[in-house]
């Protein structure tokens, strides 16, 4: 064969901004196409109004705006207001200018983590529509408010400022609203936001939340309880969760003396002994400064790490699990069931990364009638609702293999849901979707634990009820005779001779009520609605 | 239309009757008190052979039917209607039918459940489940429906030299041509007049009657003849008694000669089950079983061949009825070939019900038969009444033989053969069982 031609066109090489990037693969961060977009975007800006409040103790007003935004073409203005901390005016132009700009690189539960959401959705609107996003924000000591109208140079990965402004606050007020205009599909994306604000609104009886549809509808969920769930706090990161990459991050970002000192300031549940002996396995004096270790030295360390079977499990301290009362008022405010309870289960670690299985079961009520398969379930991770890929789900699998419902009593289809809350500093998601968690063996294990609890429960009330309802159909089966039993001893003793129909009547209504324990107008009700045929 | 004066009388007393019980219910509802109906229990264990007397009797087990039971809620309401209807009857001069009482107690009842749900339910449904209240109205008044003056369908039918007066009529039983008097359903009403008659003769077949009737045959033997037509009804039942008690006639009984005719005979003689109330008013306990019987088809011998397997059920008592065979058959080899029937399952094990698996298991030969009878009736016990020497003589034939008989085969043989030897010459020799 002969020598390659020297005709092949020379490649050429460049590197693109992340922000390059994202607009390219726009679909990896679920901008696909205009419906998934509006939709997409929509979340992105609730989740970030929802992390800058309830994450920081402020009980959440949001509010949602979405409006056609042109006559002639699909575009609409998605407006997102909060109550939250709001940014400092200097950080607004990078928050919403720069891709992988965040202040959720740490180890704590938030609903965004990449620095991603806000600018994705904003290059998308920039893409299809050219028009820029307004971002209106305070935080609560400030005296100001400040104003900026941006727009992201997709090729430096960086925020052109349009225009700024403040003014001073007249009222107390603190918080974000961003506006952002994109090209949507309403109608198809119509029923998926919804869907999307009711499931949060499920998770969020803190929170009053208004949203206005471009229809001119207008959905308020009003605050039903004043307690918000436990704000998560920053943690180390825990020993069995370390890699290579993070432990060179730690090393860089701190100045410690030795590595000694790195390992017990930089991670859970290393004190000096356990130090020492993980240096030691790694075969690493422990007085080096942390600056002169090879990355062959590090690996070593990372594995010691890593096979060392003594630690602690993770603390929890960085989950904020919503709470037995939260998931109950939330289950309530939506549903008005006739039965409702929650448990939070104890956390529990995978590993190395600690995590918290949360169920609420709801019966009765206004909740729908479930499928003949399984209970509808709700699921969320970290708070944020998972609205596809059910199929695939953990929690699927839970709720059809390993409940047998007729045992606790749910003859499916039955008015029932199953809400199931994981929130861990990693959830383990299945694909790039984020719609379905994966088949854990851990958190399956507890999130079957976790409906079997509640389930009893649920139980106990049917049970109790399925009595009940007996008892008042013993009740029909008596009280339906009565009128023909007055009728027959008045005949045969005579109305007139001292028998009044009525007070006999009277009497065995009574009597029945008596004995059966069910009041005594519902047994009237019954003998009142007979009629007795010729 | 004029009512006799023993209607009335009947009338006045059951109303009474029936307001004083239905008053004490009242004055229990009105007090507050648990709605019951205490009455006796009309069912097979509650059904009492009194070996002195020997009656069907019932017993002393009482049942409160209760309003507040779920499952005995609807029949106090049926009770209750049906005594409200019965009473309305008595009142207004009626004579209600027990398939009048069903048509006038029938209607629904509409009630809405819990939930709002319009439903309806009949009063009842079949006459059967009414004709169970009529009977437990009679047991809770203790008063019969005769005494209600409840008719039934007339089956039972007579004639013979005898004079009755009948509401205001006086009907003379010699002169009903080929004809018959047809005893009505309330006999305590009737009234003897005149008697000319020795014996009563009582045959369970309808055509057997005719013909004995025509071939004059109460008239050379004076004898009452009646028949039931099968089953004896109440009344026909009623009116032997009377024949029995108070005319002090001696009753014979012919039936076929098979399980069911055994049992019919047994009716007459001690009562039924579903009407053991009765037995004291209805049963005749000096009612003598004529035949046929399996002896007369077969001979004695046949009978003496079971006798070692009868002493091992009954002891050597049995064997002194049993030993010495005197008597030959009526039917001759030839004739019992012509008449006899092979006996069917069915009969079999009716026979099982009346006697007792024991003796069905020691005696059938038939193997099929044999295993077919242990399947259904293993631990069967038999009525006592019917384990009597002379029944287990009579059965052990039947069992060994598997094989019955209808009087009209006797008939057959000649009519003057049955009426002028058969008969006559058990009579007279005292051929019967007691
Ligand atoms: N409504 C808001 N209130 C306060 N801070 C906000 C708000 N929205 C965004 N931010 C800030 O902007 C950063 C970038 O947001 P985003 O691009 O959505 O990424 P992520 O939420 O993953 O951190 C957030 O980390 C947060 O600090
Ligand atoms: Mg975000």
């Amino acid at each position: 064969m002969g020598v390659m031609s020297a005709a092949a066109p020379a490649e050429r090489y460049r590197a693109i901004s992340p922000a390059e990037f994202f607009y390219k693969y726009r679909e990896i961060a679920g901008f696909s196409n205009p419906a998934r977009a509006l939709y997409q975007a929509v979340r992105e800006f609730v989740e970030n109004a929802l992390d800058a409040t309830d994450s920081h103790g402020i009980l959440p007003n949001i509010k949602i705006i979405i409006e056609k935004a042109d006559e002639n073409r699909e575009f609409y203005r998605v407006t997102v207001e909060d109550n939250g901390i709001g940014l400092p005016p200097h950080v607004v132009p990078e928050a919403f200018g720069r891709v992988l700009f965040s202040s959720k690189y740490i180890l704590r539960q938030t609903r965004g983590m990449f620095g991603l959401g806000a600018k994705v959705a904003i290059l998308y609107g920039q893409m299809t529509t050219g028009r820029p996003v307004e971002v209106i924000t305070s935080q609560p000591n400030l005296r100001r408010i400040y104003y900026f109208k941006l727009r992201i140079d997709i090729n430096k990965n960086e925020p052109i400022i349009i225009e700024r402004g403040s003014w001073r606050k007249n009222r107390d007020w603190h918080g974000t609203i961003v506006s952002m205009t994109l090209e949507g599909d309403w109608s198809r994306a119509k029923q998926r936001i919804k869907d999307y604000i009711l499931r949060t609104a499920v998770v969020t009886p803190y929170a009053n939340i208004v949203f206005m549809t471009p229809d001119g509808e207008i959905y308020y969920y009003e605050r039903v309880i004043d307690k918000l769930p436990r704000p998560p706090k920053e943690v180390k990161p825990h020993p069995y969760g370390v890699d290579l990459e993070l432990m060179k991050r730690i090393r860089d970002g701190g100045s410690f003396s030795t590595v000694k000192e790195m390992l017990m300031k930089s991670f859970q549940g290393i004190g000096k002994v356990t130090a020492s002996s993980l240096l030691e396995i790694a075969g690493i004096s422990p007085d080096l400064s942390p600056k002169s270790l090879s990355d062959r030295q590090l690996l070593e360390l990372v594995n010691a790490m890593k096979n060392y079977k003594r630690f602690r499990a993770p603390t929890s301290e960085a989950l904020s699990p919503l709470g037995e009362e939260v998931i109950k008022a939330g289950l309530k405010r939506i549903y008005e069931p006739e039965f409702v309870e929650a448990v939070t289960r104890k956390p529990s670690a995978y590993q190395g990364h600690p995590f918290i299985v949360e169920v609420g079961i709801a019966f009765g009520g206004k909740v729908p009638l479930s499928s003949d398969k399984y209970p509808t379930l709700l699921r969320y991770a970290n708070k944020i609702p998972l609205l596809y890929d059910e199929g695939s789900d953990v929690s699927t699998a839970v709720v059809k293999e390993d409940i047998s419902w007729d045992q606790y009593l749910v003859k499916l289809p039955a008015p029932i849901i199953v809400l199931v809350h994981i929130c861990s500093t990693k959830v383990p998601f299945k694909g790039v979707g984020k719609e379905s968690i994966a088949d854990v063996k851990e958190i399956r294990n507890e999130i079957k634990l976790a409906i079997q609890e509640v389930a009893r429960r649920l139980r106990v009330y049917l049970s109790k009820k399925l009595k009940e309802e007996e008892k008042k159909k013993r009740v029909v089966s008596l009280a339906k005779y009565v009128p023909e039993i007055v009728r027959a001893l008045t005949i045969i003793l005579g109305d007139g001779q001292g028998v009044k129909a009525e007070l006999l009547e009277e009497k065995l209504v009574e009597i029945v009520s008596l004995r059966t324990g069910i009041p005594k107008d519902e047994v009237h009700n019954v003998v009142k609605s007979v009629e007795i045929g010729v | 239309m004029a009512i006799s004066s023993v209607d009335k009388y009947a009338r006045q007393k059951s109303l009474e009757i029936l307001r004083e019980k239905f008053a004490l219910v009242a004055k229990r509802i009105l007090e507050g008190k648990k709605p019951v109906l205490v009455m006796p229990k009309r069912v097979l264990s509650n059904t009492i052979y009194d070996m002195n007397k020997k009656l069907l009797l019932l017993g002393p087990e009482m049942k409160r039917r209760s309003l507040l039971d779920v499952n005995e809620a609807r029949k106090f309401m049926q009770t209750l209607l049906m005594a409200s209807i019965i009473y309305e009857a008595l009142v207004n001069d009626e004579y209600p039918t027990i398939r009048d009482l069903y048509y006038r107690g029938k209607h629904t009842i509409s009630y809405r459940d819990i939930s709002g749900k319009l439903h309806h339910e009949n009063t009842w449904d079949e006459q059967r489940e009414s004709d169970a209240v009529i009977r437990d109205i009679e047991v809770f008044l203790g008063v019969l429906r005769e005494e209600m003056l409840i008719l039934s369908k007339e089956k039972g039918k007579v004639v013979g030299n005898l004079i009755i007066k009948s509401g205001d009529d006086v009907i003379d039983l010699s002169r009903m041509g080929h004809g018959a008097y047809a005893i009505e359903p309330t006999p305590d009403l009737i009234e003897f007049k005149d008697i000319d008659a020795e014996f009563v003769l009582v045959v369970e077949k309808d055509a057997v009657f005719q013909q004995l009737h025509r071939y004059g045959f109460w008239k050379k033997y004076k004898a009452i003849l009646i028949t039931s037509a099968g089953q004896p009804d109440r009344a026909t039942r009623r009116f032997v008694r009377r024949l029995s008690e108070e005319l002090k006639l001696p009753i014979y009984i012919l039936t076929d000669a098979d399980p069911y005719g055994w049992y019919i005979y047994s009716v007459f003689k001690i009562g039924s089950i579903t009407l053991s109330y009765e037995s004291e008013r209805l049963a005749t306990p000096n009612a003598k079983f004529i035949g046929v019987s399996m002896t007369d088809i077969f001979g004695e011998e046949e009978a003496a061949k079971n006798i070692n397997k009868l002493a091992s059920i009954f002891g050597k008592e049995i064997k002194e009825v049993i030993s010495k065979p005197k008597k030959k058959a009526y039917l001759s080899e030839k004739e019992r070939r012509n008449y006899i029937i092979k006996a069917k399952k069915k009969d079999v094990e009716r026979a099982v019900e009346l006697i007792g698996y024991d003796v069905a298991d020691k005696l059938i030969r038939n193997p099929e038969i044999k295993k077919y009878i242990r399947q259904k009736k293993l631990g069967v016990s038999g009525y006592p009444w019917f384990r009597t020497p002379e029944w287990i003589k009579e059965i052990s034939i039947f069992f060994s033989k598997l094989a019955k008989l209808e009087i009209e085969a006797m008939a057959s043989k000649g009519l003057k053969f049955l009426a002028d030897t058969y008969i006559p010459t058990k009579i007279e020799t005292g051929d019967w069982i007691d």
